[in-house]
C-alpha cells in the first residue's frame, strides 16, 4: 500500500503550484484553472484520510462531493463575471482590473 | 525503505503526469494548451482516486471536471476573444521572484511536516461503496445536501444574470 504521505506530498505540491500560478498569471482564464488546481490538491488530501488514513471511513468522500459542487458553482459564476468584465472593459488582464485599488 | 510493488510504481505515473500537466499550465503559452493540459491533470488526480480505490468520487471527478468544466472553460476563453485582447506591460521581475520565494517556502515547511509525520497506517483499505456515500449524504449530511442545492441553484441563476446582455 502507498503511504498516505505520498498523497499529502503530492497535494501540497499541487497546491503550491496552483498559488504560484494565481500569484503571477495575468490571464483570468488561468487564475480560475489554478484556483481549480488548488481546490483539486485538497480532495487528494481528503481522499487519501478517507481511504488509507489512521481512522479510515467514508466523511472524507462525502466532504470531497461537497467540495467538487462549490467547485463547480464557483467556476460557473467565475467565468460569467469574466464574460461581463470582457464586455464592459474589453480586457481580462488581471492588472487591468484596478478600479478599486487604493 | 518502501519497497517497489505495483500499488507504488502507478501512484508515481500518475503523480508525475499530475505535477508536470500542472506546470504546464502555469508555462504553456497558448491558452488553449493550458485548459487541455489541466483537463489531462484532473484525469491523473482522477486515477489516483481509483487507486486509492474511491471509484464513485473518481466518476464524478471525470465527469464534472474532465467533462463539463474543461468545456466551461473552453467557452470561457472562447467567448473573450484572447486574440484581441492587448496585454499591457509585463508584470515586474521582483513579483514573480518573491511569489516564488513565498510559495516555495511554504511548500517547504508544509513538506518537512508532512513527511515528517509519524501517521499509523490503516491495518486494510477502506473502500467506500457509493451505496455508503449515499446513506450519509441523504442521512447525516442531508442539511448539506440542500444547502449544497441552494447554491447551485443560486450560482446557476447568477450566472445567466451576469454573463447576459443588459436589456436594450
Amino acid at each position: 500500500m502507498v503511504p498516505v504521505e505520498l498523497f499529502l506530498a503530492l497535494g501540497a505540491i499541487l497546491f503550491c503550484i496552483g498559488l504560484y500560478g494565481v500569484l503571477t498569471r495575468r490571464h483570468l482564464v488561468i487564475v480560475l484553472v489554478c484556483i481549480e488546481l488548488m481546490l483539486n490538491s485538497v480532495n487528494i488530501n481528503l481522499i487519501a484520510f478517507s481511504s488509507i488514513g489512521p481512522f479510515a471511513n467514508i466523511t472524507g468522500q462525502v466532504f470531497t462531493l461537497f467540495v467538487i459542487t462549490l467547485a463547480a458553482a464557483e467556476a460557473a459564476v467565475g467565468l460569467a463575471i469574466l464574460i461581463a468584465l470582457y464586455r464592459n472593459r474589453e480586457s481580462i488582464d488581471a492588472i487591468k482590473q484596478d478600479l478599486l485599488r487604493w | 525503505m518502501i519497497e517497489l510493488n505495483t500499488q507504488l510504481v502507478f501512484f508515481l505515473i500518475l503523480a508525475i503526469i499530475a505535477i508536470a500537466c500542472a506546470v504546464m499550465v502555469i508555462i504553456l503559452k497558448k491558452i488553449s494548451h493550458r485548459v487541455l493540459s489541466m483537463a489531462f491533470c484532473f484525469f491523473a488526480i482522477a486515477g489516483l482516486y481509483f487507486l486509492l480505490r474511491a471509484e464513485f468520487i473518481g466518476i464524478i471527478q471525470i465527469m464534472v471536471y474532465v467533462g463539463a468544466l474543461s468545456i466551461l472553460f473552453i467557452f470561457g476563453m472562447m467567448m473573450t476573444d484572447h486574440k484581441s485582447v492587448g496585454f499591457g506591460p509585463e508584470r515586474k521581475k521582483i513579483h514573480k521572484v518573491l511569489s516564488f520565494i513565498g510559495v516555495g517556502t511554504l511548500l517547504g515547511f508544509m513538506l518537512y511536516g508532512i513527511l515528517g509525520m509519524n501517521l499509523q497506517p490503516s491495518d486494510e483499505q477502506f473502500i467506500g461503496s457509493a451505496e455508503a456515500i449515499g446513506i450519509q449524504v441523504y442521512g447525516h449530511y442531508v442539511i448539506a445536501l440542500q444547502a449544497a442545492g441552494i447554491l447551485l441553484l443560486a450560482a446557476l441563476i447568477g450566472a445567466i444574470v451576469l454573463a447576459r446582455k443588459e436589456a436594450e
